[in-house]
């Protein structure tokens, strides 16, 4: 697949499941989660910033939407980063999500697991996590700015965090 | 009588007549729970691409109450009832007799019958889908959640989104007497079911 920077937005943009976007600062990137991850990856000396919104751990070869599958997403998100000029090791990893919104038990409650292969692909890209707040069972409304690298998260009946 | 199984019918305008009848039936349900004149009409029924799959259905970052009922057999599909914040509370108080009292949190009866409320619209209606497909449908109990819409139906999306890009939503709204109630219910079914309706609307089971 060919990549390409994506956009040099000065706007917000919105980051769709199974979607994967860079952009310069002053954008920002915006997604609202479930059980879905979202990996911001960052390069503080170039203030280019990616976000990729994963809604499952594994493609198991399958081939789709670029953000979908954490395995194929986090290597996609940083040849993208590395087409802006951001290359590891400056490039550093947060991530959030992976709530499990039912409450309960059960085959489709894959929060979790999205977060086990999100962690384990950015690992095997050599990208180092430097914040992260997964799990629970509320949503979070995520804005992640390339200027500063700062990645805020909103949660229903919780305080707005900083990540 | 509406002729479900057709070799003519295109399976995304039979599996709208399916899910009008499933409709139907969720209808008289409300009624007799609400003891109200309560319509349930079939907006329409969605099948878009998993990236704009919120922005389609303008499900965004409201905060929303809403009552998820899941299929938990083989056939599986997921139920969820959506209303914004004033209609929850107007419904709530209606079923219990009380007037708004402008109280933030929920009391534990007002959540029950909220709850309720979504597992009697989620049972009439998958009822109608388990006999008209031939397989049956059995739902979970109902969960109350509070939170943004698009959280929620991105989970309920994810057994289809394992299997494709595209996803299937029908969406049904709600009228009150002659008032359009701020209510919403989605109808997710897995893929397997998804493929199950298609086949015995497309007749081929």
């Amino acid at each position: 697949m060919a990549v390409t920077f994506a956009s040099r937005s000065t706007g917000d943009v919105s980051v769709g499941m199974g979607q994967a976007t860079v952009i310069e600062a002053p954008g920002r990137l915006r997604a609202i989660l479930g059980s879905c991850v979202a990996v911001a990856l960052h390069h503080p000396g170039l203030r280019v910033g990616g976000l990729a919104h994963v809604v499952l751990p594994k493609s198991n070869g399958q081939s789709g939407l670029p953000g979908k599958f954490a395995d194929t997403a986090v290597p996609h998100l940083v040849a993208l980063m590395k087409a802006a000029g951001a290359a590891p090791p400056r490039v550093v990893a947060k991530i959030t999500g992976g709530a499990n919104m039912f409450g309960h038990t059960g085959p489709l409650q894959i929060g979790d697991k999205n977060v086990e292969a999100v962690l384990e692909a950015l690992a095997s890209c050599g990208i180092r996590v430097v914040a992260k707040d997964v799990g629970g069972s509320s949503g979070r409304r995520v804005t992640f700015s390339p200027a500063t690298g700062e990645l805020a998260v909103e949660s229903v009946g919780q305080a707005p965090q900083v990540l | 009588m509406i002729e479900l199984s057709s070799p003519e019918c295109p399976p995304l305008e039979s599996l709208r007549h399916l899910c009008v009848r499933a409709t139907e039936s969720a209808s008289s349900a409300m009624c007799r729970w609400t003891g109200t004149r309560i319509h349930l009409g079939l907006d329409e029924i969605h099948e878009v691409p998993l990236e704009n799959v919120c922005t389609e259905l303008e499900i965004g970052d409201d905060l929303l109450t809403m009552v998820v009922v899941q299929s938990i057999t083989d056939m599986g599909a997921e139920i969820i009832l959506m209303f914004n914040e004033a209609s929850s509370r107007r419904l709530a108080k209606c079923l219990l007799g009380r007037l708004p009292d402008g109280c933030a949190d929920w009391d534990e009866l007002e959540r029950s019958a909220l709850a309720e409320t979504g597992n009697i619209l989620a049972c009439a209606y998958l009822n109608v889908i388990s006999e008209l497909i031939g397989a049956d449908l059995l739902p979970s109990p109902p969960v109350l959640i509070r939170d943004y819409g698009a959280s929620v139906v991105q989970q309920a999306l994810m057994a289809q989104a394992m299997e494709c890009d595209r996803v299937l939503i029908s969406r049904t709204t709600f009228q009150q007497e002659d008032e359009q109630l701020d209510w919403n219910v989605l109808f997710i079914p897995t893929d397997v079911t998804r493929r199950r309706i298609e086949g015995t609307v497309c007749g081929n089971p």
